[in-house]
């Protein structure tokens, strides 16, 4: 050491010896640095220099998450799978041979599948005017509106295929990080424990989300993250996204599992659609123009009666209802 | 002992092994998890962009090159990712320009160690002072004391050479140091 000469910052920077000095940490380099310092005055400046780079800025080192690095990891990894799958789709155009042969084993084995996956497989259904609660052998709560039916097979509970709508509340397995799925006709939606609603009438999806987050899946490929509050109403038919709101107020997506509906601002058209949703009448309107009228507030939906009532008074029109039917006129 | 079983781990990828990818992931996520939100400034912009980072190297998995380092590798192609990401956002809103070769890095007072060894540095206005350094200086410091990258991978990430890396460091801590010094003048 005591050969070396330094005349630039970097002789010192690119010495060993050195760095043990500034981090105190090998005592015989800290004596000699000490002892050089003090015979070297000239240097003095390049030595503060030197030691302020390697001393440097400290950070605390901020670390994600484990567990969210944990969740964004199964979620790559199901795209990695998902992509392969559609590679080896795609591979099976080039080669119409192997395409037939292998078709025909797919066809058997789908049959094979869904005769096992009939066997084993649980479904709740509800009729007009009925409102179910489950729960799950993992403890996840499942509110299914009326004229609803959730389905799954008994070995894998944690996937589930939603027709109409449900509540979920989806308790989360911290150990395993198991994830939840609902499966509809447009989406997948993957949880890892939070509150969300689904709804899958009308040949479109929506989803709100009420707390924690989930991720969907469409049917076209894309993926999107939602977030607390947020609405979105996607058609696969269609392949669009209908409606996409940041901040709903959750009483208007939810309050239908306490047994009442709740509206801001919806045309009169728009809450008898949720009506027949529940009890699955047709409705007529008599007079077009009512269809516009605006309401707002709370109906109850356990009694009929009662419900159009309160429609029938908030807005001034009338209600009629003729078998099948619920005819709609002006007061 | 750690960076070769990176490399190791790099081999297996590029055979398609899952397990080992899963591995990296997780070493790497947390570091690149920072700097891209750093780069970004934006929480699910970085998420997303991740995860097509992730995707996009085990799609090309076959096509990489054997490394002697992941680390810069991952570094430097995900600079490039999130900022191409960040320029076809700014397409279609109209928001600040960003330069494929300068980035903004802000620091933030509760990132920092204040209360270390050396005096100079012994100050809470470190990090006003930080943010008033130069973009790429900015961004040599985090990188350099940050992810503890060395000056030759510092420079492979950036894109400029090894002598302006250690200029910047240079020329980034004996400014802090000047500006230090002369608020301690009047501040003591």
């Amino acid at each position: 050491m005591t050969n070396k000469v330094y005349h630039t910052i970097n002789d010192f920077l690119n010495d060993p010896s050195f760095k043990n000095w500034v981090l105190k940490t090998n005592l015989s380099d800290v004596s000699f640095w000490n002892y050089w310092i003090n015979n070297n005055p000239d240097k003095k400046e390049l030595v503060k220099e030197a030691e302020d780079i390697i001393l440097g800025i400290q950070f605390k080192q901020q670390v994600v998450n484990s567990e969210v690095i944990e969740s964004e990891w199964l979620k790559l990894q199901d795209k990695i799978l998902e992509n392969k799958s559609i590679s080896k789709k795609n591979s099976l155009k080039t080669n119409s041979w192997i395409g037939i042969a292998a078709s025909i084993v797919l066809l058997l084995s789908i049959g094979i599948r869904m005769y096992y996956f009939n066997d084993a497989i649980v479904k709740h259904t509800t009729g007009f005017g009925e409102i179910l609660n489950l729960k799950l052998e993992d403890g996840s709560l499942v509110t299914l509106n009326a004229n609803s039916s959730l389905s799954y097979s008994k070995d894998n509970y944690r996937k589930v295929k939603l027709k109409g709508e449900a509540y979920f509340q989806v308790d989360k397995k911290k150990t395993t990080n198991a994830k939840f799925w609902v499966i509809t006709n447009d989406l997948k939606v993957e949880v890892y424990g939070t509150i969300f609603n689904v709804n899958t009438r009308k040949q479109k999806t929506q989803v709100f989300l009420k707390e924690g987050n989930i991720w969907l899946s469409l049917n076209n490929g894309k993926s999107r993250k939602m977030l607390p509050g947020n609405f979105i109403s996607y058609s696969s038919i269609k392949n669009t996204i209908t409606e996409d709101s940041k901040k709903v107020i959750a009483n208007e997506k939810t309050s239908w599992k306490d047994g009442t509906l709740t509206f801001n601002n919806s045309t009169l058209e728009k809450v008898l659609d949720k009506i027949t949703d529940t009890y699955g009448y047709e409705v007529i309107f008599k007079n077009p123009e009512v269809k516009n009228m605006l309401i707002t507030g709370t109906v109850p939906t356990h009694n009929l009666d009662i419900c159009l009532k309160a429609i029938e008074k908030s807005v001034n029109v009338l209600i009629t209802k003729e078998n099948t039917k619920l005819v709609v006129s002006k007061k | 002992m750690k960076k070769l079983s990176d490399e190791i781990l790099w081999k297996s990828l590029k055979e398609g092994d899952l397990k080992a990818f899963s591995v990296l992931f997780n070493s790497y996520y947390s570091n690149l998890f920072n700097y891209g939100l750093k780069i970004s400034k934006n929480k699910s912009l970085t998420e997303d962009s991740l995860q097509d980072f992730f995707l996009y190297i085990y799609e090309h998995r076959e096509n990489l090159s054997d490394l002697d380092k992941v680390s810069p590798y991952l570094f430097t192609s995900y600079r490039r990712f999130i900022i191409k990401i960040i320029q076809k956002n700014l397409k279609t809103k109209i928001v600040r320009d960003i330069d494929e070769n300068i980035v903004d890095i802000n620091f933030t007072p509760e990132e920092l160690i204040t209360n270390q060894e050396s005096t100079t540095f012994r100050n809470t206005r470190l990090t006003q002072l930080l943010n008033k350094l130069p973009k790429r200086q900015r961004e040599v410091i985090y990188l350099k004391y940050n992810c503890n990258l060395k000056t030759q991978e510092i420079s492979e990430v950036m894109g400029i050479n090894y002598q302006s890396v250690v200029n910047n460091i240079h020329k980034a801590i004996k400014g802090l140091r000047e500006e230090i010094q002369i608020l301690q003048l009047f501040n003591s």
